[in-house]
């Protein structure tokens, strides 16, 4: 057995090399290079020699935005409803973390159910929602064509809505799947589904009628995503056939895949989108881009055991993710190189952009998470960290200072163009970036500080456990205290949102905003 | 790039494969284990207290995972030997955890054998462990004035239990306990057990 | 409309509204590649040092499942193996402690006498070559079949009793059947029907049950208004279990001590400070007194991965190169426990124990007489407090002597 098992990992990870090994080799002797032709004429009538320099308008001169306009922005509401409760709902649980015995009558109440509402409510309510927003918004775009079938997308937001309401009043009541990020009850999972049909299709319909020939990298993730994303879901939430140990496997492997297959592509697919957009400058290299992107897809697909290191699975599964954690350096350096080399060189673009800067910090957050998430899954690093609360620190490293962040860009530049009009206190967004930046820097320095103090006393036997609990303590309430500053500036990014819908009044004069 | 299906299709192709390689291969290796001499299926109101356990999230702090002495001190602090694929045939959904914000609860069962122990710890955390940020379950309990002949009376120091009156257990804290107390993985391991054996010591090793 | 080019002039442009983003076309910088190649190679060299771990850790668990079925073969290693930790290898036994065998009147007796010990035990004085013992040893029918028991008697029969009879598995399998369910040998009063011209036998002292006020066995099977009962805890039995520790047999005076410590803080242990702060002098007398004198077989098994070469080389000489005493130095022969200061460690459950070492060693426990206890386990590595704990949950449980008993072992001092 445990030569068989061993030569099966080996195997798996023998083909990841090799497909890497041969995507470098293609790349080298210019395989891609009709590909990379394709590349450079991605307009259809602008010429691909630079940006376009006299364009100054705001609006859409195309009529490509007007038709994704409404599930757009329906998505976005959607998606801030569900941030500015989900983020209430997380700092409800931290509080319960030292103060225990506050707002504790009832079940609904409880530390778990808070956490569960957190979780779901940010995944599937905010960052699916947000993602897929973009995924509206962009695609037609880089196609060259007006979104098809728009009226689906409409159904499908709502359906998604119906699905995340009553999932949240599930978990209030204590049903749940029991899994991390599988809770929503096999149920709701397929009116999930259900909805998910009805943002792909449209997609789908749109890519293949596009008016180019070449496909921009944001493409590739999202086109990738659209698939991954549903095939996961499915093949985890299949109610009846998973059990004990292999039930285990199966849920990390959705976890992981979650992050590294369907909410990293969406923001990094909306950085790759953004940031060349905003500075007007290409992407540093076609050939990087690649790397990353099937890169992402070799090796972030197998590290989901790493959550079950010294576990109870068989070591060669543990082994297969510990070394594809680590293999993910390679893709993070090449997305790394393509987006920060840009902004670097574009530096004023960062001063003048306020949605820049929230993209551009999201996707250096990418970076640092990536590279944290590759050590972590270390062994030795992971005797440490594991099971203690460094890991949420990282967990929020990714999904909220990476991808949330942003989404938040993300939202402040298409709102303008969406709406035809400014944002009315640019100053409130530059509050926004601060409070959700500190917040969140004082919310990961305490969880990863205290969560290391806690993980070396628990690996430290003449300690007793009661220490690792009271040690934290301090950095529990830092957190609190992080936390709530996220909030804060979720509310204000909710009315900011709302100020730009609600208000059609004169044109402000200073209006640089949010360009 | 510049096509859709390919691009889709060898997307979706490397994905089956780490299907193939993180869902089905071990999933099978793992159903080819018996299910190990000396665990027994849940009985209908550890079931239940299952399903409290579920509900109530306790997962989020909880591991039930110990790891072996080459990684970890778990043995010493009384969480029990480290666990094999085998010990988790009867669980589902799978409750094997990620935080240690709490001790680990594999084995809780053989360490904290006393059901009225329990029941005064889920009732009030810190009537025990002054530290503790464990939540109470004040709602899995009821005040009586006097207890009647079927009734599980909490014990409680004074200034934790209502002025006058019992605090007795409801159904469902008695059900949690049960299964609790069930929770007991210390048969010996069956010799063809899997886990994963990365931290092993090889300098050592006979 | 809004003015985006308000820009400073010169240098910077700023783009138009119809710029799509594209991908220009520079090569992939080479320490990308390099960084490939060197993470592919650590990668495959991960492979093949971890599947190594897999075949020791494999290799483990087998040998500890073969340790667990004991496959020690003839006379000399059972008899090293079960024997010699109390009687000692040369058989002369602890001094006022444990029975000499060499020459010793049931030796002589023959391999049927030895047999029909090993398999009952004994529990109650016996007086041998002139000394009397406290006799508490322990049934071997669960841990030796026939053929064992009967190599382990023809063996201890004719080293020290000079005797040549051979006793075959079949007179075993007899005898095992004749004494089934008939519990340990009360003392040496009842062997005399079984040894032809044994000395005169002191007789069995009145057992500790019949005395059990209501009062107590109330505290330790049901507990009060605020206090767990004892029992729901530490088992039916007293045998413990994982870091919950075996009470049965510890001396009373250690059990006292403890409750008294607990209640006055003067040992740490939220759930034991709980329980000790709801009893009083009198209950905590009678509890100590219950359990020092309930004789319960071990429940506990080395469980710790510790290696037991290592536990057992400490428990019976001590490292002097750390600075460790032997266990047995203080705790008594094959650690019974000596007095209030000393308890038994023989069949402690092991987790306890190495919960106990480390709480010592990390300063959270520090009620033992002149911090003796601290500065041993501070020395004592990590898996080295693993192997001593697992060592000791593989001795048989010997329940400590009764009180009179334990006075004449101290008074007993003068005589030597």
């Amino acid at each position: 057995m445990p030569i068989t098992m061993g030569l099966l990992l080996a195997l798996s990870f023998v083909v990841s090399l090799l497909a890497l090994a041969f995507l470098i080799w293609a790349i080298a002797t210019r395989q891609f290079a009709l590909d990379r032709a394709h590349a450079a004429t991605v307009f259809g009538k602008g010429g691909a020699d630079g940006p376009d320099t006299d364009g100054t308008h705001l609006f859409d001169t195309t009529g490509i935005d007007k038709v994704s306009a409404r599930p757009v922005r329906l998505l976005i509401l959607g998606a801030i409803f569900w941030l500015v409760l989900g983020s209430v709902f997380g700092v409800i649980a931290s509080l319960k973390l030292h103060w225990p015995d506050w707002l504790n009558m009832a079940a609904p109440l409880t530390f778990g159910r808070m956490r569960a509402l957190h979780l779901n409510l940010v995944a599937y309510g905010w960052l699916s929602q947000i993602g897929i927003a973009c995924m509206f918004w962009i695609l037609p775009r880089i196609f060259r064509t007006p979104l098809r079938a728009p009226h689906l997308p409409v159904i499908g937001f709502w359906l998604w809505n119906i699905a995340v309401t009553l999932g949240a009043l599930a978990f209030a009541r204590g049903w749940t799947d029991g899994e991390e990020w599988l809770e929503f009850p096999w149920q709701l999972d397929m009116l999930l589904v259900l909805a998910g049909v009805f943002f792909v299709v449209p997609l789908v319909k749109t890519a293949r009628a596009r008016e180019v020939d070449h496909i921009y990298v944001t493409g590739w993730y999202y086109l990738a995503a659209m698939v991954w994303f549903p095939a996961l879901f499915f093949i985890a939430n299949l109610p009846g056939i998973h059990y004990g140990v292999e039930e285990a496997t199966v849920n990390w492997w959705f976890a992981h895949n979650v992050l590294g297959l369907w909410l990293t592509p969406l923001g990094v697919g909306a950085a790759y989108y953004f940031i060349p957009k905003i500075i007007g400058k290409p992407i540093y290299s076609y050939s990087l881009s690649l790397i990353g992107f099937w890169g992402l897809a070799l090796f972030y697909s197998q590290v989901g055991i790493h959550h079950l290191i010294g576990g109870p699975v068989p070591t060669w599964v543990v082994t297969l993710s510990v070394v594809h954690s680590v293999m993910m350096f390679i893709p993070v350096i090449a997305v790394a190189i393509n987006q920060h080399v840009t902004v670097a060189r574009n530096l004023w673009a960062f001063k003048e952009s306020l949605p820049l800067r929230f993209i551009s910090f999201g996707a250096v957050m990418y970076t640092l998470a990536s590279f944290q998430g590759s050590i972590e899954a270390l062994r030795s690093v992971n005797s440490i960290t594991h099971f203690t609360h460094y890991t949420v620190g990282h967990a929020h490293l990714g999904a909220y200072a990476f991808v949330s962040i942003v989404m938040f860009g993300a939202a402040y530049h298409i709102m303008p163009r969406m709406m035809g009009r400014e944002f009315a206190h640019p100053g409130l967004i530059r509050l926004h970036f601060w409070l959700v930046v500190l917040g969140f820097a004082i919310y990961f320095f305490a969880l990863t500080i205290g969560g290391t103090l806690q993980g070396l006393a628990m690996l430290d036997a003449t300690r007793s456990f009661a220490e690792s609990v009271i040690l934290t303590k301090p950095y529990l309430e830092a957190r609190s205290v992080g936390g709530t500053m996220m909030t804060l500036g979720h509310i204000l990014f909710a009315i900011n949102i709302l100020g730009i819908l609600r208000k059609p009044r004169a044109v402000a004069q200073s209006a640089v905003a949010a360009e | 790039m510049n096509r859709y299906l390919p691009l889709v299709l060898i997307a979706l192709g490397i994905l089956a494969f780490a299907t193939l390689m993180l869902v089905i291969a071990p999933g099978v290796q793992i159903a080819q284990h018996a299910v190990p001499k000396g665990l027994n299926p849940y009985s209908e109101q550890e079931s239940r207290g299952r399903e409290q356990y579920v509900s109530l999230g306790c997962v989020y702090c909880h591991s039930q995972q110990p790891r072996s002495p080459d990684q970890a001190p778990d043995v010493e602090r009384g969480w029990g030997r480290p666990s094999v694929a085998g010990d988790y045939v009867f669980d589902q959904p799978h409750q094997l955890g990620t935080m240690r914000t709490g001790p680990d609860l594999l084995n809780v069962g053989v360490r904290l054998p006393s059901e009225s122990w329990h029941l005064t710890h889920l009732y009030q955390p810190r009537a025990i462990f002054g530290w503790s940020i464990m939540p109470a379950y004040p709602y899995l309990f009821e005040e009586k004035a006097e207890a009647g002949p079927e009734d599980t009376v909490v014990v409680l120091p004074k200034g934790f239990g209502p002025e006058s009156g019992v605090v007795v257990a409801r159904q469902a804290a008695l059900d949690l306990t049960a299964y609790l107390l069930a929770l007991d993985r210390t048969y010996p391991v069956p010799e063809d057990a899997l886990r994963d054996d990365g931290y092993a010591d090889r300098e050592s090793g006979s | 409309m809004t003015r985006i080019n308000k820009q400073k002039p010169g240098k910077i442009v700023k783009p138009g509204e119809d710029f799509e983003p594209w991908e220009s076309h520079n090569p992939v910088p080479l320490p990308v590649i390099w960084i490939a190649v060197a993470l592919g190679i650590w990668g495959t060299a991960l492979l093949l040092q971890e599947q190594d771990s897999k075949v020791v850790a494999q290799a483990e668990r087998e040998a500890g499942e073969a340790a667990a079925h004991d496959a020690a073969e003839g006379g000399a290693a059972l008899f090293l193996a079960n024997c010699s930790t109390c009687h000692q290898p040369n058989g002369a036994g602890v001094r006022l402690a444990v029975p000499p065998l060499q020459d010793s009147e049931f030796a002589k007796a023959g391999p049927g006498v030895v047999a029909q010990i090993l398999l009952r035990g004994i529990d109650g004085p016996i007086r041998v070559k002139g000394f009397t013992y406290d006799g508490h040893m322990p049934s071997f029918a669960e841990a030796l079949d026939d053929a064992e028991v009967a190599q382990l008697a023809s063996y201890v029969g004719a080293r020290f009793g000079g005797g040549e009879t051979v006793l075959a598995p079949a007179e075993v399998a007899q005898l095992r059947m004749t004494h089934s369910g008939s519990g340990s040998w009360q003392g040496g009063a009842e062997l005399a029907s079984l040894v032809a011209d044994l000395p005169p036998q002191p007789p069995m002292p009145a057992t500790a049950e019949a005395g059990l006020d209501p009062a107590i066995s109330d505290l330790i099977f049901a507990g009060k208004g605020d206090v767990w009962s004892c029992a729901s805890c530490h088992g039916g039995l007293g045998q413990g279990a994982e870091n919950t520790p075996r009470l049965a047999g510890l001396s009373q005076g250690y059990i006292t001590k403890q409750l008294h410590d607990f209640r006055q803080g003067e040992r740490h242990n939220e759930h034991m400070s709980f329980v000790a702060k709801g009893l009083d002098d009198a209950e905590i007398d009678g509890l100590a007194a219950y359990y020092a004198g309930l004789r319960v077989d071990s429940t506990a098994q080395p469980a710790l991965g510790g290696d037991l070469a290592r536990g057992e080389q400490i428990a019976l000489q001590g490292d002097w190169g750390l600075g460790v005493p032997a266990c047995f130095s203080c705790h008594g022969p094959s650690g019974f426990g000596v007095g209030a200061e000393f308890p038994a460690l023989a069949a402690q459950q092991p987790a306890y124990v190495a919960s106990q070492l480390a709480a010592w060693a990390g300063g959270h426990r520090n009620n033992s007489p002149l911090g003796l206890m601290d500065r041993i386990s501070e020395a004592l590595p990590e898996a080295d407090r693993r192997a001593v704990s697992d060592y000791l949950a593989s001795l048989p449980a010997v329940p400590a002597p009764e009180p009179q008993a334990m006075a004449r072992i101290e008074g007993g001092e003068d005589e030597l």
